[in-house]
């Protein structure tokens, strides 16, 4: 049965004369069809920059005459059409995203011009030795699963899309039941409320939360992907797999191992890495969720010299903190540090409105983050350490560097024990 | 957690008075005056006997404090030779102290829920703990502990030494923005410590040597050469008796003026040309701008944002909508106490050399030099500037960056606002004006940036 109201979050502030106002959908690029990968990402792009049947100049010039920002971000599982404005300016900038919604143009020759500009971001990215790293980290972790699929898509894909696909996937998101209307600043409950449901009111019925893709499955063993660029100075390290999602029972315990093990400045990797041998500028490890579990990763970025004895570092800080876990004093030193700096997760309203959506948006328990601390204090040592024996795994996971082949490829396969694949894939490789 | 505006306090005068009862010269806290920040919020100016100065905003919104520590010393204080000392010093800044081992005041501050971090520019160097507001009393002692006893070792200056050159391969070597901006810094300023990277030369940073950051510490890092700014749940008098402890055993040291020589005036256009291993041209282009306490600083900055401040500024909307030539452009005017650059990067698309996003650019700029801008450009200019200036201060943090950067360049906590409150006399004509000032070709510097040949993949192997 569709919802006879729109859903709407608000987190009043008004101290500044600023309003932060946002919609997101309930389904993302995990949705595109295959061979059309970018087209959520595409279609929200054109929806944005043909609202009222406008064009984008129009619509730029207008934006930036009311004192706003609006962007659209395309992710796996959703789409957030959102922005801030200055107060004075917050009906007109309703009245935009009003028509951005129920009467974009989606004129041809904009979406052929949007479709060569991200062609050219592919060309871009190229420069980025983290961007590159990161999409062939994600590529092989995920290998087969939604979240190993570009989001931005091929210039392939991107060629493929045509707009009777534009339209489809709008009409797919843009349904009442999808979406979720946040609202955060100097804005009260009743103006919020029907700013919101103006919007609603002309938009289809239907929609609601697509099922999620499925559960990520680590298969595969050790394995190098080492992605090969010319004239590297430095290399950029990512090593990890699937990590944990806040629905697991142990994602908590996880959260505090990792905190000890990566998750700050002063922890394990850190230290080893960078304060006792100055390999790599940052070294830290993280743990990502989307409505299933994202990845468990390392990040380091050594010059190229260090980078083999650097891997062997961080594989040996992983075998350790897998077989001796963390220690008493360790476990209670990230206990209060992720009490405390809660204080920093909700400073704002944007940032409380923020952790509302991230609930809501990826199936998190109810409460998650407003039980954090409760849920942290919780977490015993034992807890902690047994989470690492069961969430990470030593006997699959991808490495992946991207550094010169030539200069250091022997000895980066060396540093990795058991090694069950290695692939060398060039930096320019789609 | 109450409202956002401040709570009722004894006037700074008085409060003054019971804290000074009994206090040394050098610890005694005099109340400068106040500042009007923003529709709600005071900034209220002491400073300490020994020349500490403390700019203190009292805002109870969140249960968090801004504890920023800023010091008049950046890469402008350095030498040939010694290029980079205040960014690796500011890495050291982290390291043992005499009541604290190596890693300690991280660990502490990690503990209490604080979030610590630093940069360091041309002017200054600058340390902000976001800290609970609970907490606020041991930061203190913390961060006033680095101030005067921060302990140096060869292990640790040449760790820190290494950290600080895979920051740069990370941020220059690698980069091929980071390494093109360097050299048009490097090539536009002759004279003036402007032309080394705040990072410093390579060759430099490795090789200092613990004499050389002892002798840096002992120079600029005194309670005369800095000023706290605290933003956020705290209550005045008590965090002024804090910092009165902490802070009022320290003295006064004589901080030597940097050694500056003037720029000459730049009377023809510079060009570099470089190839680098990226996949389409690039161009940087950068015209002598001046200092942020010029009067022609603000209109400048209103002109630079009419050019390319978002997708419907004059340069975006003509080099990557219509004429499709690049994938960015963007132009930013410098903040500094000195003469800068206005900086122009753009990023080609496959297929325009750099000769041809040359072109293009200056049409643009012509185009500034022969028409006025509109009034509705400079609207839209002046919107989105407040929009910056307003999301800037969302978080405590971020009030207490806008106050200590205008304080330690202009002398002027709060200058955002004022700077706000003037855009509202610009006149079209006037930009007109300044472009013909500080537009023409002989006051620029240009660096291209060719592809490397042979850039082109080699496919896939297995």
């Amino acid at each position: 049965m569709s919802a006879s109201s729109p859903l709407v979050l608000l987190e009043r502030d008004a101290s500044l004369p600023l309003i932060h106002a946002g919609i997101s959908t309930r389904s993302g690029a995990d949705d595109d069809p295959p061979g059309l990968e970018g087209l959520t990402r595409i279609a929200g792009r054109l929806m944005r920059r043909t609202a009222g049947g406008k064009s984008p100049d129009e619509i730029d010039a207008r934006v930036d005459r009311m004192g706003a920002s609006l962007g659209l971000d395309a992710g796996h599982g959703g789409v957030a059409l959102s922005g801030v404005v200055l107060e004075r300016s917050f009906a007109d900038f309703m009245n935009l995203l009003e028509e951005t919604l129920t009467s974009p143009g989606l004129a041809l020759d904009e979406l052929e011009r949007l479709k060569r500009e991200t062609s050219a971001e592919l060309v871009e990215i190229l420069d980025s030795d983290q961007q590159l790293a990161q999409r062939w980290f994600l590529r092989s972790v995920f290998e087969g699963h939604p979240y190993g699929r570009t989001v931005i898509g091929t210039e392939r894909s991107l060629a493929a899309i045509g707009v009777e696909d534009v339209r489809c996937c709008l009409a797919r998101e843009f349904r009442r039941d999808s979406l979720v209307f946040a609202f955060a600043g100097a804005v009260d409950a009743e103006r919020a409320q029907q700013a919101a449901g103006a919007i609603w009111q002309r938009l289809p019925e239907g929609g609601g939360a697509p099922p999620p893709p499925p559960e990520p499955v680590a298969a595969g063993g050790r394995r190098l992907v080492f992605v090969d660029k010319p004239e590297r100075t430095q290399t950029q390290i990512l090593i990890g797999g699937i990590g944990s999602h806040p629905r697991d029972a142990d994602h908590f315990a996880l959260l505090l191992a990792n905190t000890v093990f990566g998750g700050t400045f002063t922890a394990r990797l850190t230290q080893e890495v960078r304060a006792k041998r100055g390999w790599s500028y940052g070294a830290y490890s993280s743990l990502g969720y989307d409505r299933q579990r994202q990845a468990f990763s390392m990040w380091t970025f050594p010059k190229a010299e260090d980078a083999a004895r650097c891997i062997a570092l961080e594989l040996d800080l992983l075998q350790q903190w897998w077989e001796s876990g963390i220690t008493e004093e360790e476990f209670v030193w990230a206990q209060r540090y992720l009490v405390q700096s809660q204080a920093f997760a909700r400073d704002t309203a944007t940032k409380r409105i923020g952790l509302k959506l991230d609930e809501m948006l990826n199936d998190l328990p109810e409460g998650y983050h407003d039980e954090f601390v409760a849920r942290v204090q919780a977490v015993s040592l034992e807890q902690a350490n047994a989470a690492v024996r069961n969430r990470i795994s030593l006997e699959h996971f991808v490495v992946v560097v991207l550094g010169t082949h030539s200069v250091i490829g022997a000895d980066v396969k060396k540093a990795i024990p058991n090694l069950a694949g290695e692939r060398v894939v060039s930096f320019d490789t789609e | 957690m109450s409202s956002s505006s401040a709570t009722k306090n004894a006037p700074p005068s008085l409060l003054t008075q019971r804290l000074n009862k009994g206090a040394s010269k050098d610890r005694q806290v005099h109340h400068l005056g106040g500042y009007a920040f923003g529709p709600a919020l005071r900034i209220e100016r002491y400073a300490m006997g020994n020349g500490l100065s403390i700019l203190l905003v009292e805002d109870h919104a969140a249960p968090t404090v801004a504890y920023h520590t800023w010091f008049r010393v950046g890469s402008r204080h350095e030498s040939p030779g010694k290029t980079g000392i205040a960014h690796l010093f500011e890495h050291l800044m982290f390291n043992e102290t005499e009541h604290l081992a190596a890693g300690e005041f991280d660990r502490e501050l990690e503990e209490l829920g604080a979030e610590s971090n630093a940069s360091t520019w041309l002017d200054w160097t600058h340390y902000d703990i976001a800290v609970p507001s609970s907490a606020f009393e041991r930061v203190a002692e913390l961060e006033s502990e680095r101030m005067q006893h921060l302990v140096l070792r060869e292990a640790q200056v040449e760790s820190e030494k290494e950290v600080v050159a895979n920051e740069r391969r990370y941020r220059v070597e690698d980069d091929v923005e980071g390494s093109v901006g360097e050299q048009l810094w490097a090539t536009a300023f002759e004279r003036h410590p402007y032309r080394w990277p705040t990072i410093g030369w390579m060759a430099d940073i490795q090789g200092f040597t613990v004499e050389d950051c002892e002798k840096f510490y002992r120079t600029y890092y005194a309670p005369n050469n800095a000023t706290l700014v605290l933003v956020g749940d705290l209550e005045p008098e008590r965090a002024l008796a804090k910092l009165q402890e902490s802070y009022g055993g320290y003295r006064a040291a004589a901080i030597p003026d940097p050694p500056l020589e003037a720029e000459p005036e730049q009377t023809a256009e510079r060009v570099r040309e470089l190839t680098k291993m990226t996949p389409t041209w690039k161009l940087n282009l950068g015209y002598r701008s001046p200092a942020l306490g010029h009067p022609d600083h603000l209109p400048l900055s209103v002109l630079t944002e009419v050019l390319f401040g978002g997708r419907s500024s004059r340069l975006v909307k003509a080099l990557v909508r219509d004429r499709e030539m690049a994938g960015d452009v963007r132009g930013s005017l410098s903040p500094l106490r000195d003469p800068g650059l206005l900086e122009i990067f753009v990023s080609g698309r496959e297929g325009f050399r750099a000769d041809q996003l040359q072109s293009a650019v200056d049409a643009e700029m012509d185009r500034v030099l022969a028409e006025p801008i509109s009034a509705d450009e400079l609207e839209r200019a002046k919107a989105r500037i407040e929009l910056g200036l307003l999301q800037g201060l969302q978080t405590n943090e971020g009030k207490a960056s806008t106050i200590g950067f205008y304080e330690v360049v202009l002398g002027n906590p709060a200058a955002g606002f004022e700077r706000l409150q003037a855009l509202n006399e610009l006149r079209p004509q006037q930009l007109r004006d300044l472009a013909v000032r500080y537009l023409g070709r002989n006051s620029r510097t240009v660096i291209r940036v060719e592809p490397q040949p042979g850039l082109a993949a080699a496919g896939e192997g297995e």
